[in-house]
């Protein structure tokens, strides 16, 4: 590769960029039911979304400032957790990007049947 | 919009099953909170972060039937990152210059850097050290550097405090209310990879022989030097001196160009070549303008001619011919400075270009 960037690198880097907007769709996804960041987090996994604690609590936090969600403390199994759920305008907003999604995949699917072709 | 149900924990650090978990753990809270800005949401974090390493252990706990000892807890945190970088990921996104302004930035960076300082440095500073140094060059050149570095790093943290500024204040500079499609510059035309055309090429390496068959010929027909004056003026102790590497830097010129005829695919040679060329004339400059100052009056350019060596009314005239051809000589100089930093510039350029394509392909491409 030119400039001494790697294949893998610039793989790795393009996945990232991928990722970052998907995974925002899937966070508010999955908390149309309340739930605490490590159980979103394992349940993400679970659905084959692996996040890291470092991008997945300053991502709610962006979310919640933007009003996407809310968040409570409460105590469970004698621990502290945070709580969070989809706001009523995260739920708005969720349904257009889910809309949005669906407009990209149909005309993505559509380049690579003419690319094929 | 409004967090209905956001409130702070009271006490964030729960303890898991392992006392040595727990103390682990905490030290590791307290080392990413080190690196954490202190504000409202730092505990929350604290608080947060530390709840999902509490569930990782229970779980891991959990799935082995033991608690866990210092080794694993640490294997945990160590899959979750080194505290400072954990700091960096969980905090916000702070810059110096955000991606808005940073073009800018650097634009005006290498503007002052580039086509101010380093020029009036090289052009103004350093020729007045060298004229206060009373011929130790050396001294001189030391002292310029050592002016031009500071210089430069005064400047660069004047321009980046400035813009630091305009940042945190979020001055708007307007750029977008001004900008205007219709008044965008011309397509500037380009030569393809440094190359010459052919044309320039070819008339350059015929005045170069033209050159060099006159320089060859001034030492037997003078007047093609001095003109009329040639009846009562010959050449100096000075031309004298100077006049076989003179010759011998018109020979490398004639084999540069010849080259650059014969050889147009390589485009790194124009560049270099005539950089390293103007480098050598300088030196030769240097030497001459050093041997005039060292002893004025000693090394003129030209003398009076022996018939007329006693005739006091050409001794004016010698006299205004010397000083002439040292203006000359110092302006040749300077010029050749200027010359030198373009051809620096333009080389450094060509080497930047040298793995880019030519923009009319990035247009291509882009279509």
């Amino acid at each position: 590769m030119t400039n001494g960037t790697s294949g893998s690198e610039v793989f790795e880097n393009l996945k990232l960029e991928l990722r970052r907007g998907c995974l925002i769709v899937a966070v508010l996804a999955q908390l149309r039911a309340e739930q605490y960041g490590y159980t979103l987090r394992k349940a993400l996994a679970d659905d084959g979304l692996e996040i890291d604690e470092g991008t997945l609590y300053p991502l709610l936090r962006r979310l919640e400032t933007q009003g996407l969600l809310a968040s409570e403390w409460r105590e469970q199994d004698k621990r502290n957790k945070r709580f969070y759920r989809l706001s009523p305008n995260g739920e708005t907003i969720l349904r257009q990007l889910l809309e949005e999604w669906e407009r990209i995949n149909t005309s993505l699917n559509k380049i690579l049947q003419e690319a094929s072709l | 919009m409004r967090n209905v149900m956001s409130n702070s924990p009271s006490s964030p650090m729960s303890k898991p099953t392992s006392p040595q978990s727990t103390e682990l753990i905490d030290r590791y809270l307290q080392a990413v909170r080190f690196w954490l800005p202190r504000g409202q949401g730092q505990e929350d974090l604290i608080a947060e972060l530390g709840e999902d390493l509490h569930s990782q252990v229970e779980d891991k706990e959990a799935g082995l039937g033991h608690p866990l000892d210092k080794t694993e807890t640490a294997a945990i945190l160590k899959r979750c990152g080194s505290p400072m970088m954990v700091a960096a990921r969980l905090g916000p996104q702070r810059h110096l210059i955000g991606p808005a302004l940073f073009p800018i930035y650097l634009f005006v960076l290498k503007m002052v850097l580039f086509w101010i300082l380093i020029p009036v440095f090289v052009f103004i500073v350093g020729p007045a050290n060298v004229a206060n140094s009373g011929g130790n060059w050396g001294l001189a050149v030391a002292s310029t550097i050592g002016q031009l570095w500071s210089g430069l790093f005064i400047a660069a943290g004047i321009i980046t405090l400035v813009f630091a500024i305009i940042e945190r204040t979020n001055t708007q500079l307007g750029t977008e209310i001004r900008w205007d499609p219709l008044k965008l510059p011309p397509v500037r035309k380009e030569k393809e990879n440094g190359k010459l055309s052919r044309l320039k090429a070819a008339c350059e390496f015929g005045f170069n022989i033209f050159g060099l068959i006159w320089l060859l010929l001034v030492p037997y027909y003078p007047f093609l030097i001095l003109g009329p004056a040639a009846a009562f003026l010959k050449a100096g102790p000075l031309l004298h001196t100077f006049y076989l590497p003179f010759v011998l830097l018109s020979v490398v010129a004639l084999f540069r160009s010849g080259i650059t005829l014969a050889r147009p695919n390589w485009g790194w040679f124009p560049p270099l070549s005539q950089l390293a060329q103007s480098v050598l004339m300088l030196i030769l400059l240097h030497y001459m303008i050093q041997d005039i100052t060292r002893a004025p009056g000693a090394f003129p350019f030209v003398v009076l001619a022996d018939a007329v060596r006693d005739s006091a009314k050409y001794l004016k005239v010698v006299a205004i011919v010397n000083v002439s051809l040292l203006i000359s000589v110092a302006a040749t100089w300077l010029g050749l400075c200027i010359a030198t930093v373009i051809q620096t510039w333009e080389f450094l350029r060509y080497l930047r270009k040298r793995g880019s394509p030519p923009r009319g392909i990035v247009s291509l491409i882009l279509r």
